[in-house]
């Protein structure tokens, strides 16, 4: 009290005292507030935003499931529109295709479950090969030698009017389980 | 509160506070006196809105206008971020004026306040300048052609102009080096300059005291402190300001125009209504003259307002016993206040638009005409784009026919005829051949 009447000396005679004076602060500090949360909550979810949204997985179509060789892999383009904030990007990837007898569709992943190169279909032998250390898998996908962990990975398909959809995944190499990244 | 007790026992806080809450001001406190600390509040808005939006802008040509348009459309929030930074630079420029109006009016500028109203004059001008670097940032066609404008009229000074515009531009061409360097100073150097300036503008308060009413008698009335009540009405009319601010944001969208175009020379640019009332004084001067209101004029404005409390020698503070200072200050006003209703009124004098352009385009949208024709960026590539299809096309006769029957006038074209009755016919060619450069 002794403090705020020095502040009076000096302040004049018309600085407002008592609960006069603490209306005044208590006004000052309502407004304060309620600037700072009118910024506070839009800056937080402006900022927070992009760490909430799940980039979408999309099915992609890579051929027509008719033109696949029965029992026969093949390599069909994986072509999908990356998107990264403001920039968009496309990116190719390839992947291998396996039409079963009943019209099923598996598809594997194009790369060595070892450390992640790219294999390759012997015709001749036929055979996935890994041209890095060896690896080989047969036409399902089941490891026959090499110093590869585990079966190929395999990605989500589904057809739609024949036409075959997969969806892209990749998998953490060296693993005896597969692992999305 | 027990944090506030601990640190002050230690860095001895108290005394601060006393200098910062009961700096005493003559006549007590006062709802004139707010516009001060309105325009520190707007800047300290600005710098945090800034902040924000450096967070997802990028400042070269090839993705400045594709980052705000990720922040305007994806980024939670962020149309609103970016509307209180757009709107907060033109509530700067109003406070700006009214703080610098109370000052003249109370004569707050006299000794021993010069040097005060100087610094402030400057920061007026450093405010300008983030106003010209910032205009060019969403890199679209309004931004791009506002600023090559700008740029052309620095290259009219005499013997130093044609110089001063290429640093200004970094080159020969208004582009990625512009855009940069545009960003560094809106960003990095003037705000370094700006906060300086008014940390010696707040010094020189502090050292003079504030001014008070314009008459020793009314001053000496009464005297209190800064808090509570000044406090009080300043927090009041940041809130207020805020609000207005935040509607702004909200209700009245800021949309980017096209992505900038330089081989577009039909663009027509309207600046930031802060500079039309200039905008406008240059198509009254042409020719040789042209220098004059492009540097002279500006020029003479600057000096006289910085030089002000040495032209205006008059000791009196009281504005009805200052005439002379009252009529050219009046002047000045009503010249840049004309000059701005004349410069929104040609703006606005556009003809009304006509109502069959509106359900032209209902139309346009109902058909999925989008679905193969683009329109500034928006719809697919299959037909022909449409942007300026009245340009292109600017024969009636033919949109009519081609509506009817597209094969008719078009052979080989793959566009399907679509079942529109006579009006729908009408309607829609109406919105092709509106669909303009420069809307007529």
């Amino acid at each position: 009290m002794s403090e705020q009447q020095g502040g009076l000396e000096e302040g004049g005679d018309h600085t407002p005292v008592g609960s006069r004076r603490t209306f005044f602060g208590w006004v000052t500090k309502v407004a304060a507030g309620l600037i700072g949360l009118g910024l506070a909550i839009p800056l937080a979810g402006y900022v927070i935003s992009p760490a909430l949204k799940r980039r979408a997985q999309s099915w992609v179509e890579v051929g027509q499931v008719d033109s696949l060789p029965q029992g026969e892999p093949s390599q069909l383009e994986y072509v999908t529109i990356v998107r990264d904030g403001y920039l968009e990007a496309k990116t190719q990837k390839a992947v291998w295709a396996v039409k079963h007898p009943d019209g099923a569709v598996t598809v594997f992943a194009p790369l060595c479950t070892h450390l992640g190169c790219g294999y390759h279909w012997d015709t001749t032998d036929r055979k996935f090969k890994c041209p890095c250390h060896g690896s080989v898998y047969d036409v399902t996908g089941a490891v026959l030698a090499g110093p590869a962990p585990r079966a190929l990975d395999r990605l989500p398909t589904k057809i739609e009017e024949g036409r075959l959809l997969v969806m892209y995944k990749e998998f953490k190499s060296g693993l005896s389980k597969p692992v999305e990244l | 509160m027990r944090i506030y007790k601990w640190l002050d026992r230690r860095l001895n806080l108290k005394p601060v506070e006393r200098t910062l809450l009961d700096e005493p001001i003559p006549g007590g406190a006062s709802w004139i006196y707010v516009f001060g600390s309105a325009t520190l509040f707007l800047f300290l808005l600005q710098a945090v809105t800034g902040m924000f939006l450096a967070i997802y802008y990028a400042p070269t040509p090839d993705h400045a206008y594709d980052s705000i348009q990720f922040i305007e459309e994806q980024v939670t929030f962020g149309a609103f971020v970016r509307g209180l930074h757009h709107w907060g630079a033109s509530g700067m420029v109003v406070a700006i004026g009214l703080h610098m109006l109370q000052t003249f009016l109370y004569g707050a500028y006299k000794s021993p306040r010069e040097v005060m109203w100087m610094v402030g004059v400057v920061l007026f001008l450093i405010v300008m300048a983030f106003a010209f670097t910032g205009y060019l940032l969403p890199w679209d066609q309004t931004a791009y052609w506002a600023t090559q404008i700008g740029l052309n009229m620095v290259g009219t000074v005499p013997l130093v102009g044609e110089f001063l515009m290429k640093v200004m531009r970094g080159g020969e061409l208004l582009g990625a080096l512009t855009l940069s360097r545009f960003f560094a100073v809106h960003v990095l150097f003037l705000p370094a300059i700006l906060v300086t300036l008014i940390a010696a503008h707040l010094f020189i308060l502090r050292r003079v005291g504030p001014a008070g009413p314009w008459t020793d008698e009314r001053a000496s009335l009464g005297r209190e402190t800064f808090y509570p009540r000044q406090v009080y009405m300043d927090a009041v009319v940041m809130l207020a300001v805020f609000a207005v601010l935040a509607s702004l944001a909200l209700l009245v969208p800021f949309p980017l125009t096209d992505k900038a175009n330089p081989s577009d020379t039909s663009f027509v640019p309207v600046p930031e209504w802060y500079f039309l009332f200039y905008y406008e004084l240059l198509k009254y001067v042409h020719g040789p003259l042209e220098p004059l209101a492009t540097w002279v004029l500006p020029m003479v404005v600057v000096l006289g307002l910085f030089f002000w409390p040495f032209i205006d020698r008059n000791p009196v503070r009281n504005p009805i016993k200052r005439p002379a200072a009252l009529v050219s200050g009046l002047l000045f006003l009503l010249v840049v206040f004309s000059l701005l209703g004349l410069s929104i009124r040609n703006l606005y004098a556009v003809p009304r638009v006509d109502p069959a352009l509106a359900r032209g385009q209902a139309l346009y949208q109902q058909f999925g005409c989008i679905g193969c024709h683009r329109i500034h960026g928006e719809g697919g590539a299959v037909g022909p784009e449409l942007s300026y299809v009245g340009d292109g096309r600017p024969d009636r006769e033919w949109h009519l026919k081609h509506f009817r029957d597209p094969q008719s006038v078009s052979p080989g074209s793959f566009m399907p005829k679509f079942p529109l009755d006579d009006k729908q016919v009408n309607d829609l060619t109406s919105y092709m051949l509106s669909l303009k450069r420069t809307p007529s």
